[in-house]
């Protein structure tokens, strides 16, 4: 299954924009991108409506990672994609250019927690996401007994239309 | 030396990214069949060419690629456009739908942007609601040959751009109430509306400019939604103003928040067997379709208060 993500560009920017503000401790910020779904001839489509952002207070002071955020934080974030139900998709950046990788921590923690989605939210597939400043990588849970699906297309609609959320560079 | 050497002002990488796209063209008469021929020449890699006809004697006085032999074929306008884009670009990947769009929705879904020469208007407003739904961009063309009276005519059209957050087919006045129920009226009566080459190939020519600007841009002045107004008599074509009227307003008919599939539910797709391109489609009313007609589009009266049409 192929799995496609699309978000306005105009929304795309605003992630970006969210994501780069300073934070009174934690070292980076994370979000939750609100999405629907769609089959398209057996692969999956993804399309983000909405930005969910983290508020300040739902941090948790820690120097072992980037960022921790609190169960507050996670319970926002399911409730504002309960009902009627969406995807729910955790972004955070690692800043610099090219298609970014998943740290350890992101892979473990992401492995905990984003199957855990799938609980209260059984009909959509939800994921983890991590941008650079002109890319992203990304990975889809759809069952919590089957490992995660990478995201292959990440399009970015406006203009410049983007294939890899990327920027598009005048000759 | 490549062939799209001397297009080079469109970016370091617009072959790629062009050659990436996949575009939708749905209605490959008069001016869809001008799409499909230029943008095989830009170097657009995917294409899903979609149209229920085959080719006739009438088509021939516009239909870009069509022949004679084709005519004595009886061959599907899909067939025609498919000739014409692998003669510019053997490697193009192509799907062929020959069938009204509604029915090919599956394959529309793949596309980036869908280019539209419709001459219905229930299908113009149908299309309009699908791409949104898909957060595909939509450019819509249409002309028209008016009898103005005293033997003169006026040939006239129009180009538009749109797209989730954008002004709407029914914000744009393309498509009306009353519009809609002359066409339900007419519905079945045989005879076509005219149509000329030259105007066909003034609008396509519009429309996939506007498809490079937005997808390879060469300027810094983005472009999000258009509304073009063809002159045929005068041979003009100029912003109209009923998009400028409408900047900084949304759209009331469309929320940019109601995309995706309402009845998307992972865990049948997880369990359903994959279907193959080339299965031919189930010819049943999509989720979509049942729901729009549902919705009747609002018709604006001359005081501007709202009437449901």
């Amino acid at each position: 299954m192929k799995i496609t993500i699309k978000i306005m560009r105009a929304l795309l920017i605003a992630v970006r924009q969210d994501l780069a503000r300073p934070h009174a401790w934690a070292h980076e910020r994370v979000g939750f991108l609100i999405a629907t779904a769609a089959e398209q001839s057996g692969n999956l489509l993804v399309t983000v409506s909405d930005y969910h952002v983290v508020a300040d207070t739902d941090y948790e002071r820690s120097d072992a990672v980037g960022a921790q955020i609190g169960p507050d934080a996670m319970r926002k974030a399911t409730q504002a994609a309960y009902r009627p139900a969406r995807s729910l998709w955790h972004v955070h950046t690692h800043g610099g250019s090219g298609t970014p990788g998943f740290s350890g921590v992101d892979l473990r923690s992401a492995s905990e927690f984003v199957p855990g989605f799938l609980h209260p939210i059984p009909k959509m597939p939800h994921g983890l996401l991590v941008l650079s400043d002109d890319s992203a990588a990304g990975l889809c849970w759809t069952r919590t007994d089957s490992r995660p699906v990478s995201v292959s297309n990440f399009v970015s609609v406006g203009t410049p239309f983007s294939r890899d959320w990327g920027v598009y560079e005048l000759a | 030396m490549s062939w799209l050497d001397r297009q080079s002002f469109l970016g370091p990488n617009s072959n790629e990214v062009l050659g990436a796209l996949t575009v939708g063209i749905v209605g490959l008469g008069g001016g869809g069949s001008h799409v499909a021929q230029q943008l095989a020449h830009v170097g657009v890699g995917g294409f899903i060419v979609v149209d229920p006809d085959s080719i006739t004697d009438t088509n021939l006085n516009r239909l870009v690629g069509g022949t004679r032999a084709d005519v004595a074929a009886n061959a599907p306008k899909v067939d025609i456009a498919e000739r014409v884009i692998k003669a510019v670009n053997p490697a193009a990947r192509i799907i062929k739908r020959c069938c009204v769009w509604q029915a090919a929705d599956d394959a529309l879904k793949q596309c980036d942007i869908v280019i539209a020469a419709l001459d219905n208007v229930r299908a113009k407003h149908e299309l309009d609601a699908f791409t949104r739904r898909f957060m595909i961009p939509l450019i819509d063309m249409g002309m028209d040959v008016h009898d103005v009276g005293g033997g003169s005519y006026l040939v006239a059209g129009q180009v538009i751009l749109t797209g989730p957050g954008e002004p709407c087919l029914q914000c744009l006045g393309i498509v009306t109430a009353p519009g809609l129920t002359e066409e339900a009226a007419n519905y079945g009566s045989a005879g076509g509306n005219p149509q000329v080459v030259w105007p066909n190939g003034v609008l396509a020519s519009t429309a996939v400019g506007l498809f490079m600007q937005v997808v390879v841009p060469w300027n810094r002045r983005p472009i999000t939604s258009a509304f073009l107004e063809y002159d045929g008599n005068r041979h003009t074509i100029a912003e109209a103003d009923v998009l400028r009227r409408r900047a900084g307003t949304r759209c009331p008919h469309y929320s940019p928040k109601d995309v995706g599939d309402p009845m998307f539910d992972i865990r049948k797709l997880a369990a359903a067997p994959v279907r193959s391109p080339e299965q031919p489609p189930v010819l049943k009313q999509p989720w979509w379709r049942r729901l729009l007609s549902q919705v009747r589009p609002r018709a604006r009266q001359v005081d501007g208060s709202d009437v449901v049409g």
